[in-house]
């Protein structure tokens, strides 16, 4: 083969220019942004037993047949903090109405912050803990705040990563209630 | 007035770093030696213009001027000295001040070096490289990531401080410095390389011009590489020193491609042949420097070091793209002179073996490579969210790495051209023999993992194989000058620095390959909740856990764990495991407490904070053989400062009759140059 | 003849031999704790930047190895239960690439390129050892014998 060498650079070379248009497409985008839908949105919610913070057990079954807003948080985030507020408005629209509950399940904290949490901050909606972070686990969560809405079929319809805005949250919800 | 000076420095270096080039280039163009010699000024120019930049910095940090964006973001009035000082490497912007400074340094030393040689083509065309390379790094400044740009508004009270990982360990100080010394450096031998295919100089003119520069970079760059490793042990406190993390992976494809270089010159230099072999590597070494800042900067991957996000990304990727293009084009274009006209003559022999050598190292630097970009490119093409992670590339790089160590016995002891079975043997076997007694041991006794039986194995022949080599060099030079051990020892070494601090660096890399395979198959690890009082025995020590501490400082506020160790009833001492919390940062930094031993160390973490009823869970892991890592990083330090020694000729023996050449007993300098 | 050859012979087969005795499947269970170490070092930690769950120590690192645990125990398989965090959170939580699919090319290609370097090499030691050896032409011979007449 006459010169080699010259066709052995040119096929580097394009390797190289190949390589080089992949890595200026991934440049722009987010290696954060995993699909920031969950696996679970379609499936049925997995069971869990968690522990309110008067140490009673809130097992899933209790929330059964309603439609349901599921918040994992913790004290320490800041996204979690960004989004206390919207949840708070979101709650106190809704928590007259006996069709919905919400919950928030505490992902990797300690109690005593959560509980001084709670008090500081005036948490008004129902906080639970998650021992051994099994339900964490179930819901498949990848970090927090990640927050579900499932209908009252018990089906997982909608799912955020990051912090919701009352906005997310009514759209969220009014998906869930859609399917019956 | 400190952003203004920083502004200066750096307008400085684009300025003069642009006129050096066109002085340069016109000299050449029109081989007119003053115009040479007037661009080699421009380079101390842009020395002097990288000092002035580095200094602003320093002086803004240490003088905590938060009117500067960079001040503001990486340093706090609470910061200690020592880490205001290495704020100016913190994050992006500052780091690359550091390399201009390093680059600017490492080009005036070559000015320095060849000022005689100013009327050789290559010499001009090598300065304009480099300098054309500082050019970019000076502009990028300029333009898109500015140390010195000013906060929006009035200048804050208090600076947000470091990254709380960065202002944890002195360490910072040393490991990013080591590592730019490294990477920085391989821009020497690559401006030469270029040089080398442009004026069709591609003989071993400029790898002798190089020789020493390369070593030193290396030598760095692998000092800068184990400091990381020791950073992320002592320091991160996940329990290991290597993740292959896409950074830490980009530190080591340069090293990988440079030390697959460093023994391929020595087939060059002997036989003249793989010309295109070295100058491709050397293109390449530099290119993984550009692709590794690329990596570590633009935030294309998820990783510790990966604190920025900005648009840095293209620029150094059109730098990268345009470096790469313009190497791949000289050799085309060079491609029918670069056949060089030896050949190897048997596959049982040195060149062989150095040629078996750098199939292995490219072949590890193409596994780390893919296994690094590969989520990367699956992302783009599929849109699959893909993993690469530590099972893969402990798989791939595990057989690799025992072939390299089969490689590092065998090799020095192979005769160049051919060997014949007689040498083989009085070579070898002995070596050989040591390693299989070595194998069956470490399996009847020890484990029965293959990959550590085999390393062992393989260490063992290849330390017995450089005693071997070594004595027998010393004992034929003890009676042929009538000396003493030691001095034997030491005209040997001196006689050829590079076989022996060779042989240096080989037994450094057995103590770490010795050392990743224990670690591996030995040890132990548990997490256990204790009260006060409370004591636990793991793999024979007992840990008992007394009490904690809180401290609270400017800087930070740590808890600490006070753990008292001791083994067999004697007590090794009370180690405090801590968890600190930064007044700007809302993460939590664990720090490890490590008791190092000569075979194992104790590691200690604190898993979880002491609840409300006192309980504590500590991590206990007991690590095998992880201090041979560190010493055998240090024996390879060592060995490239002896490596790039001197020669040292000893006086010729003088026949009575025969005329008597002059010889030289001083120092014979190998090379004209760096 | 075979003398020259016997320690080598020797060697290789004392080697061979240890090499064997090492790499075969060896009877006995392995313990819980190991085989829970053995699947979760393969699983990323999700909480972490590239860690696995065996080393993470984030509370959801702990209650996976639990979880996998309790799998074992219920006699799930290794491929059953990586599947169960694959269904979870995406192929992304596998630390090796699975072989099926796009995986298989970080697999497939570094022994590819190995293979083709190693034969590379293997091509031109042949193409060398077929050049025949330069040997002086009886013209180049007898410049030298005249020189040599002459000093």
């Amino acid at each position: 083969m006459k010169h080699p060498f010259r066709w052995v650079a040119l096929a580097v070379g394009a390797a190289v220019c190949a390589l080089a248009v992949v890595l200026a497409l991934t440049v722009s985008s987010d290696p954060h942004a995993e699909a920031n839908t969950s696996r679970l949105v379609g499936k049925q919610m997995p069971k869990f037993t968690v522990e309110g913070l008067d140490g009673k057990p809130i097992t899933s079954e209790s929330l059964a047949g309603r439609t349901l807003v599921v918040n994992f948080w913790n004290s320490w985030c800041i996204p979690c903090r960004q989004e206390h507020d919207a949840l708070t408005s979101w709650y106190a629209q809704h928590h007259d109405d006996p069709s919905i509950a919400m919950l928030g399940i505490v992902r990797e904290d300690t109690k005593a912050a959560i509980r001084s949490y709670v008090k500081d901050q005036n948490v008004t909606w129902p906080v639970a803990f998650d021992p051994g972070a099994k339900a964490a686990l179930d819901f498949g969560t990848r970090g927090q705040p990640e927050t579900y809405a499932i209908g009252p079929d018990g089906v997982v319809v909608a799912s955020k990563f990051g912090p919701v805005t009352p906005a997310v949250l009514d759209q969220m919800v009014a998906y869930a209630q859609g399917t019956n | 007035m400190r952003a203004a000076l920083g502004i200066l420095g750096i307008a400085l270096g684009v300025g003069a770093s642009a006129v050096g080039v066109l002085l340069l280039a016109l000299g050449i163009a029109r081989k007119d030696v003053e115009l040479v010699r007037a661009g080699r000024r421009c380079v101390f120019v842009v020395l002097a213009a990288a000092v002035i930049a580095v200094g602003a910095m320093e002086w803004a940090l240490l003088t905590h001027d938060f009117s500067i964006k960079y001040v503001a973001d990486n340093n706090a009035r609470s910061t200690p000295v020592l880490f205001t000082i290495t704020g100016l490497w913190a994050a992006l912007e500052g780091s690359i001040l550091l390399w201009v400074l390093i680059l600017a340094g490492y080009i005036a030393f070559t000015a320095r070096r060849f000022r005689s040689r100013l009327e050789d083509p290559m010499v001009a065309w090598a300065l304009l490289v480099a300098l054309s390379v500082a050019l970019f790094f000076f502009v990028f400044m300029a333009v898109a990531a500015n140390p010195f740009k000013l906060v929006d508004g009035t200048a804050p009270i208090d600076g947000r401080g470091p990254n709380p990982l960065l202002q944890n360990h002195p360490l910072m100080a040393f490991h990013p410095p080591m590592l730019y010394l490294g990477y920085v450096g391989f821009t020497i031998p690559f401006a030469f390389a270029v040089a080398a295919l442009i004026t069709g100089r591609f003989g071993e003119g400029w790898l002798a011009d190089t020789r020493r520069t390369t070593l030193v970079a290396w030598g760095f760059l692998t000092v800068g590489i184990i400091l990381g490793a020791w950073w992320s042990y002592e320091v991160l406190g996940w329990g290991g020193y290597w993740g292959w993390d896409p950074v830490e992976n980009a530190s080591l494809l340069p090293w990988l491609t440079g030390t697959a270089f460093i023994h391929s010159v020595i087939v060059q230099e002997r036989r003249g042949m793989l010309r295109v072999w070295n100058l491709s590597l050397v293109l390449a070494t530099f290119c993984l420097t550009i692709l590794g800042t690329f990596l570590t900067r633009s935030g294309v991957v998820n990783s510790v070091h990966a604190f920025t996000q900005s648009s840095i990304g293209p620029w150094l990727l059109t730098f990268l793209g345009v470096v790469v293009v313009i190497c791949l084009a000289l050799i085309a274009w060079r491609a029918d002179k670069l056949h060089a006209p030896g050949r190897i003559d048997s596959p049982v022999s040195r060149e062989a073996a150095f040629l078996a050598n750098n199939l292995l190292f490219t072949g590890l630097a193409f596994v780390v490579l893919l296994g690094t970009v590969f989520p990367l490119v699956a992302e783009a093409v599929r849109g699959n969210q893909l993993s690469v992670g530590e099972p893969y590339f402990a798989r791939m790089t595990t057989p690799i790495g025992l072939g390299l160590l089969f490689l590092m016995a065998v090799a020095p002891a192979l005769p160049w051209r051919a060997a014949s079975g007689d040498v083989l043997r009085r070579r070898l076997l002995v070596p050989a023999y040591s390693g299989a007694v070595v194998m069956l041991v470490t399996l009847v006794f020890l484990t029965r993992t293959l990959a550590t039986v085999l390393a062992f194995g393989l260490a063992t022949f290849a330390i017995v194989a450089i005693f071997r080599e070594t004595t027998l060099a010393v004992r034929s030079r003890r009676t042929a000058d009538h000396a003493g051990w030691l001095k034997a020892f030491t005209g040997t070494v001196r006689g050829n620095p590079r076989r022996y601090g060779g042989f240096l660096v080989h037994i450094g890399v057995v103590c770490i390959a010795v050392a990743l395979a224990s670690a591996g198959s030995f040890g132990a690890r548990q997490e256990v909740r204790l009260r006060r009082g409370d004591s636990v025995v793991v793999s024979g020590y007992k840990v008992k856990y007394v009490g904690t501490r809180t401290e609270r400082s400017a800087q930070k506020t740590s808890v600490s764990a006070d753990l008292a160790l001791s083994k067999g009833g004697k007590s090794l001492g009370t180690y405090a495991p801590a968890v600190s919390t930064f007044p700007n940062s809302n993460s939590a930094i664990g720090t490890p407490s490590v008791r190092t031993g000569l075979l194992e160390d104790v590691y200690l973490t604190i898993v979880s904070s002491p609840n409300a009823t006192g309980r504590i869970t500590v991590g206990i892991a007991v690590n095998s053989m992880t201090l041979w890592i560190w010493l055998g990083g240090g024996l390879m330090a060592l060995g490239t400062i002896v490596a790039i020694g001197p020669t040292v000729r000893r006086r010729l023996q003088v026949r009575a009759g025969a005329p008597q050449p002059p010889v030289p007993t001083e120092p014979v300098p190998e090379g004209a140059g760096v | 003849m075979l003398r020259r050859w016997l320690p080598w012979i020797v060697l290789a087969v004392l080697v061979v031999g240890a090499l064997a005795y090492s790499a075969w499947p060896r009877s006995g269970d392995e313990s819980v704790a190991a085989h829970t170490r053995r699947i979760a070092s393969d699983l990323r930690c999700i909480d972490c930047e590239s860690l696995s769950v065996a080393d993470s120590a984030t509370s959801s690192a702990r209650a996976t190895r639990a979880d996998i645990a309790v799998r074992i125990r219920h006699g799930e398989s290794d491929a059953e239960i990586r599947q169960v965090y694959v269904d979870r959170y995406g192929e992304s939580v596998l630390l090796k690439p699975s072989s099926n699919g796009l995986g298989i090319l970080v697999w497939a290609l570094p022994i590819a390129a190995l293979l083709i370097g190693a034969g590379g090499i293997v091509l031109a030691l042949r193409r060398w050892q077929r050049q025949p050896r330069l040997v002086a032409s009886t013209a180049d011979e007898e410049l030298v014998a005249e020189e040599r007449a002459r000093s």
